[in-house]
């Protein structure tokens, strides 16, 4: 029997080619991007052009209000608080960041397992992570940070294992899409092994869906972080971390409020990117965005 | 009939799993919570031979398995046992406090409603009017603002800044109906914003391609005033996902109260959770834990089934 050499065309979709079909037309996700790139340049350059330093307390200083000298003002401890969310940006993209990052790259290897391996090791998998994904996220992240006390660490890994098992959905049906094309039969004919299967066939056609998950994921995880950690269950103080400030200005928000508006603008100013930027960038993708209820 | 209970049934089930499984979450992560309860309850008076007599008394030194089993008999039955810090049996304690958050609930959900179907479909008629955009970027700010940042910022508006309500939802005092709604003004318009702008967003898609749809141009040709292809066309098909949203919002609120309580230093259900794992008050922890994740779960289960049962295509399956 003859053999056939033409290869089938595989729809490899990686980064280069992702960022050019980026159209920027819409102009809501233009300005979405740039307040994107806007707040990922505070992040990185930020430690080089705050006035002051996160937890540098002004003696005498304490209540001040929005001046040239103090652009936000200062807090009941007479730090400056402009350069406090300045500074803190770093710290809720990073913790954010991570967690998304550990999120997809693990959700992503299970959900194209799953997919690929399929029977009976696919049906047990996922009724236990249909559990998983029931359990409300709040009371058990609350539960585990309340038990170990709060680091950053640890705060990566809880949000990161929350959303473990809804990255894993949502690829492994991507994925199921994908495997029942001919390239990955053949590959399995060839005899190629699953792993090469699935790193070399499978993962780059699902790529579109692994990117818009993270961005996904960061914008969730933003919101989870400072929601902990406004509770007190987040970033340990001395932390400039948005939700931790909002918290620490509420004691004396009459005395001065602009503790508390410059963090909640911030914080809401990154998450509309974020979610903007997940809409724009799923719909120029070609993907509907499945919004889950954050609880 | 027999189609909801093929519907219900496995569901169900999975549901009284899943519920299973949280309790033992939550139990075994009680087990790492730091510290002996025992002395922890005795206190100023604790000497090693009351610590001793007390741990023998609440069964801490047996394995965690059997104290799983007899702390889950227990709760079957009612019996929830006592708060280590308020020294009442839990029971007392939670009851006034899910009476609080319910009434909470219930004035958003009243609030959330109407407003949500009177938006959605205001956003999908006027789709195409100058105002459009702006409404949509309000509509996006509120499902993305975090519910405590939508909450400090309304207190900084309507109770610092023109002091029209109270930044703390005191309700203890309340002795009258609009005092209540008085007091409860500002939790509620919180919570009220986060589920509106959320079900706006879901129900646009399915409106606006019902607008576009081919029979509603047919009712309009026909003569049809637009209020009327509204009231029709566009409001029926509104209710099916409006269900399901309403649902899903339910569900969420388990989680949104308990910040928004927080804001506002409501003695709700979700305040005491939190307060009860900062002082790691355990059997109150693991009460309320198990509250909200049924009625999680149960709000999750609900959506589940709505759309089952609304949806006449599923049903083939």
């Amino acid at each position: 029997m003859a053999t056939t050499t033409t290869t089938l065309e595989r729809r490899a979709i990686w980064p280069k080619s992702l960022l050019a079909s980026l159209r920027l037309s819409s102009p809501v996700f233009l300005i979405a991007t740039t307040l994107l790139v806007v707040h990922f340049l505070v992040a990185l350059t930020g430690p080089f052009w705050a006035p002051y330093a996160a937890t540098e307390m002004l003696v005498g200083k304490t209540y001040e209000p929005p001046s040239s000298r103090h652009l936000l003002g200062t807090d009941n401890f007479g730090r400056d608080i402009f350069s406090r969310v300045v500074l803190g940006e770093r710290v809720v993209l990073s913790l954010a960041l991570s967690s998304a990052f550990i999120a997809v790259v693990f959700g992503s290897a299970i959900g194209i397992l799953l997919a690929y391996t399929l029977g009976w090791v696919d049906l047990l998998a996922m009724r236990a992570i249909e559990i998983i994904i029931s359990i409300p996220p709040l009371i058990l992240a609350l539960l585990v940070l309340g038990a170990l006390s709060p680091s950053y660490v640890l705060i990566v890994l809880t949000v990161a294992f929350f959303y473990i098992p809804r990255v894993a959905t949502v690829i492994r049906a991507a994925t199921l899409d994908v495997v029942t094309e001919d390239f990955v039969t053949i590959a399995r004919l060839r005899g190629e092994s699953a792993w090469s299967i699935g790193a070399r066939e499978l993962l780059p056609n699902v790529m579109i869906s692994v990117f818009v998950e993270f961005s996904l994921r960061t914008g969730y995880a933003v919101l989870f972080i400072g929601g902990l950690s406004f509770l007190g269950f987040g970033a340990p103080p001395p932390s400039p971390e948005w939700g931790l400030m909002i918290n620490e200005g509420r004691s004396y928000i009459s005395a001065a409020p602009w503790a508390v508006l410059g963090p909640s603008l911030a914080l809401a100013s990154l998450v509309i990117a974020v979610s903007l930027f997940t809409e724009g960038l799923g719909e120029r993708l070609g993907l509907s965005i499945r919004r889950e209820r954050v609880g | 009939m027999r189609y909801a209970l093929r519907l219900l049934i496995p569901r169900l089930a999975l549901a009284l799993i899943t519920l299973l499984a949280v309790s033992l979450a939550v139990f075994w992560a009680v087990e790492w919570l730091p510290g002996d309860a025992a002395t922890r309850i005795l206190g100023q008076a604790a000497t090693p031979e009351r610590a001793q007599v007390l741990r023998e008394k609440m069964h801490l030194d047996d394995p965690p398995l059997t104290r799983y089993l007899l702390w889950l008999g227990g709760f079957v039955r009612g019996d929830w046992g006592e708060s280590l810090v308020a020294e009442r049996p839990v029971l007392d304690l939670v009851l006034p406090r899910l009476r609080n958050t319910l009434i909470l609930a219930t004035l958003a959900l009243i609030l959330y409603v109407p407003l949500s179907l009177g938006l959605g479909v205001f956003t999908a008629v006027f789709r195409d009017r100058w105002f459009a955009a702006g409404l949509s970027a309000l509509i996006l700010a509120g499902t993305a603002m975090p519910e405590f940042v939508t909450g400090i910022l309304l207190i900084l508006v309507f109770a610092v800044a023109l002091p029209w309500f109270p930044p703390l939802a005191l309700i203890e005092r309340v002795k009258s109906l609009p005092e209540l709604v008085h007091t409860l003004a500002l939790p509620t318009i919180t919570l009220t914003i986060a589920m509106t702008a959320y079900a706006v967003r879901m129900m646009q898609g399915s409106l606006v391609s019902v607008l576009e749809s081919d029979y509603v141009r047919m009712a309009t040709l026909k003569g049809l005033p637009p209020v009327r292809v509204i009231q029709r066309h566009a409001l029926p098909n509104a209710l099916g996902p409006a269900l399901r949203v309403t649902v899903l919002n339910v569900a969420w609120l388990i989680g949104g109260v308990v910040l928004v309580e927080n804001v506002f230093n409501f003695p709700g259900i979700g305040q005491l959770l939190v307060d009860s794992i900062r002082v790691l008050d355990t059997a109150v922890v693991e009460a309320v834990a198990m509250i909200t994740a049924g009625v999680y779960i149960g709000a999750n289960l609900g959506a589940d089934l709505a759309a089952g049962l609304l949806n006449p295509r599923l049903r083939a399956s």
